[in-house]
């Protein structure tokens, strides 16, 4: 008996949890339980939940990608860049910036295959690079139409609104301009992902490297190119999420994007807890991200200040951990 | 034939006037030699906007008087700025500009430079020494006029969000004004505090804002007194689709803030802003009259300047430049002048 409540609490203890929280905003907070509040969180998480579902990928394959936030800024830059100072079209930015996700996440994959430097360390220099290299073209200055460029000149160019459009713009959903686009392109890339790993070959095998990468070598996985590919996976969502934020603010700022990092590090953890699956999965990772959004909103709506905010952040991730690791070896352990 | 001598003469002599003009033969010393005059700046917050152009100003305002200048720069490593002091002090250096940092880490560093015969302001850090003046930017102010404006344009009854984030000096002086007003106004409800500095700031600020307002349809009101919170805020009014029925106050003004502040319809109704790079010329003007012998006094405030929308579209301004060009008293500050003190050229 109370192994099947053990089971359980495994299980959905996460979902109840989710649950029990929407019910308590609903009842504290006026106005959160509404259509336009719930595509709210959707939004607030979007961009975040994007990068988590990348970086779960390396997870997968027993990876680490740090330099995440840094592609993401890198894409916001780059966009920004490509508009105002080269005056490009939009579908030029958006590619410039997929190409670059990838590139990194090449880079990334080889520096840790090839040349063997361990995950942590290969990823954190190149987050450090790209922090860098996002600020040279314009000496460390944000970029903006109409800002003064070295030569004297003025930037003319501007943001393509096919490229706000990508941010901005909400589709009708029974209510009139309900859903942002940037929800959709997360709720896709989720389940693209979700269904690459739970259910194809190729994702199996990425679990299965995970797992035992000497095992997998030996029965003939090519357990580089998978690595490899996991890294350009996580840099191309990376960057996406770049492009999203930089058509949402409409102009290139600066940041070094170590909170958009940390929290969906933290969103990818939180999902190792979703339906005690004790490892990274994609459903759990969008979960995670939801879970942080509907509780930031929440006390936000109820006046809690930001420091509050990061307190119970962590609180959740340890909760999240605990439930991950402790309770899942008991089940392993059959105590 | 005399008269070819006298027009010759004349000439000469009006060359020489002229060449005495702009080379100021009676400079006071050190500027006398100003090749030889080397000044420090040592930096604590360097990253964005106004980092950059408070740099620039530092930079032509120093070009501008003819004197070298070594900049350090310790991205917000209280421990190395004050290391980095010392470094300068040991170099040899005439004068040093301190710019931010920690008054519990620079005193004592401050105070060596002092000792050491070495001539220091201090912008937006208090080093607590007599002997050292406080360039400022008046935050007070800036929080100030914004209030007023907010006053004047939506009466002294309105429902207000605020956004702040306590323990940032800047923020807490500014917040200093947000207090006076409420009491001064007891109409004046404050419906809603919120802020946050997770990076990107103006995103993480437009979903908290949109949670906001979200929960106070009654907010007419916003008081955003930092131009990456007001940033945030216009998005989350914008994507409610309330961009007529709340205004936003700020401080602070960038290029990007103008186009946000002209776009049509827009909810930002006005900034007061100073311009770092003039803040950044007058920190080297006040060492130029210290190394002078001169007293810039011990207190040198540059006044803020009040920026509407309405006086944005009026004159068609687009950016940094066209403002400077429009509004004087932005793209330079009557303070800490001297006859002998050429300005940078604009």
């Amino acid at each position: 008996m109370s192994d099947t409540l053990l089971n359980v609490s495994i299980r959905y203890g996460f979902l109840i949890l989710l649950v029990g929280m929407l019910v308590f905003f609903s009842v504290a907070a006026p106005g959160f339980s509404n259509p336009r509040s719930a595509v709210f969180i959707f939004q607030s998480v979007a961009i975040t939940g994007i990068l988590a579902l990348g970086v779960t990928c390396t997870l997968v394959v027993d990876g680490f990608d740090l330099s995440i936030g840094a592609v993401a800024t890198s894409a916001l830059m780059l966009s920004a860049y490509s508009m105002v100072i080269l005056e490009q079209p939009a579908i030029v930015a958006v590619m410039l910036c997929l190409a670059m996700g990838a590139l990194v996440g090449l880079i990334n994959g080889l520096l840790i295959v090839k040349f063997r430097v361990p995950d942590l360390l290969a990823t954190l220099g190149m987050m450090f690079l790209l922090i860098g290299l996002q600020r040279i073209p314009t000496q460390g200055n944000s970029i903006a139409t109409g800002m003064a460029l070295p030569d004297g000149s003025v930037a003319e160019g501007t943001f393509a609104d096919a490229f706000l459009w990508i941010g901005r713009h909400r589709f009708d959903l029974v209510i009139e301009r309900l859903v942002p686009v940037p929800v959709v392109i997360f709720l896709v890339i989720a389940v693209l992902i979700w269904l690459f790993l739970g259910f194809t070959r190729h994702g199996r095998l990425m679990y299965a490297i995970g797992s035992n990468q000497r095992a997998a070598a030996l029965v003939g996985t090519p357990v580089n190119s998978y690595k490899v590919v996991a890294y350009m996976i996580s840099g191309v969502t990376a960057s996406i999420g770049g492009i999203l934020l930089a058509a949402r603010l409409g102009r290139g700022d600066i940041a070094s994007g170590n909170n958009l990092l940390l929290d969906s590090v933290a969103a990818a953890l939180i999902g190792f807890a979703v339906l005690g699956a004790a490892r990274p999965n994609a459903f759990g990772t969008a979960i995670g991200a939801l879970f942080v959004g509907i509780l930031l909103q929440g006390m936000t709506m109820m006046n809690a200040p930001y420091y509050t905010q990061d307190f119970v952040k962590g609180a959740v991730l340890v909760i999240a951990l605990v439930f991950t690791f402790y309770l899942s070896s008991r089940r392993v352990s059959g105590t | 034939m005399i008269r070819r001598h006298i027009l010759k003469l004349g000439t000469a002599a009006t060359l020489a006037l002229l060449t005495s003009l702009s080379h100021a033969a009676d400079k006071p010393a050190p500027f006398d030699k100003p090749e030889d005059v080397t000044i420090a700046l040592v930096r604590y917050l360097s990253t964005g906007d106004f980092f950059q152009a408070y740099l620039s100003g530092v930079e032509t305002q120093a070009a501008a008087l003819g004197v070298n200048l070594r900049v350090f720069d310790s991205r917000q490593d209280a421990a190395l700025q004050a290391d980095m002091l010392d470094q300068a002090i040991s170099l040899g250096v005439d004068g040093i500009v301190i710019q931010h940092g920690l008054t519990e880490s620079m005193k004592e560093a401050a105070q060596r430079a002092v000792d050491a015969g070495i001539k220091v302001v201090a912008f937006d850090v208090n080093v607590e020494n007599e002997a050292i003046p406080q360039i400022e930017q008046s935050d007070y102010l800036l929080g100030k006029m914004a209030l007023d404006q907010a006053i004047k344009d939506n009466g002294n009854s309105f429902t207000a969000g605020y956004v702040y984030v306590p323990g940032i000096a800047p923020l807490d002086r500014r917040h200093v004004a947000w207090e006076e007003v409420k009491e001064a106004n007891p109409d004046i409800k404050e419906a809603a505090m919120f802020g946050t500095l997770d990076n990107p700031i103006a995103n993480s600020v437009a979903n908290q804002a949109r949670a906001v307002l979200q929960a106070n349809p009654d907010i007419n009101v916003v008081f955003a007194p930092y131009d990456e919170f007001a940033k945030g805020v216009k998005f989350a009014v914008d994507e409610a689709g309330l961009s007529s029925d709340i205004s936003i106050y700020s401080a602070d003004v960038s290029t990007a803030d103008i186009s946000a502040m002209r776009e049509s319809g827009s909810a930002w109704a006005a900034t007061v802003a100073t311009n770092p790079a003039v803040v950044g010329e007058v920190s080297v003007r006040s060492l130029a009259l210290m190394l002078a012998g001169e007293d810039p006094g011990q207190q040198v405030i540059v006044p803020p300047t009040l920026i509407t929308q309405d006086f944005l579209n009026e004159n068609d301004i687009k950016n940094m430049d066209d403002l400077g060009a429009k509004l004087p008293q932005f793209a330079h500050a009557d303070v800490a002048v001297a006859d002998w003190i050429p300005l940078p050229p604009r």
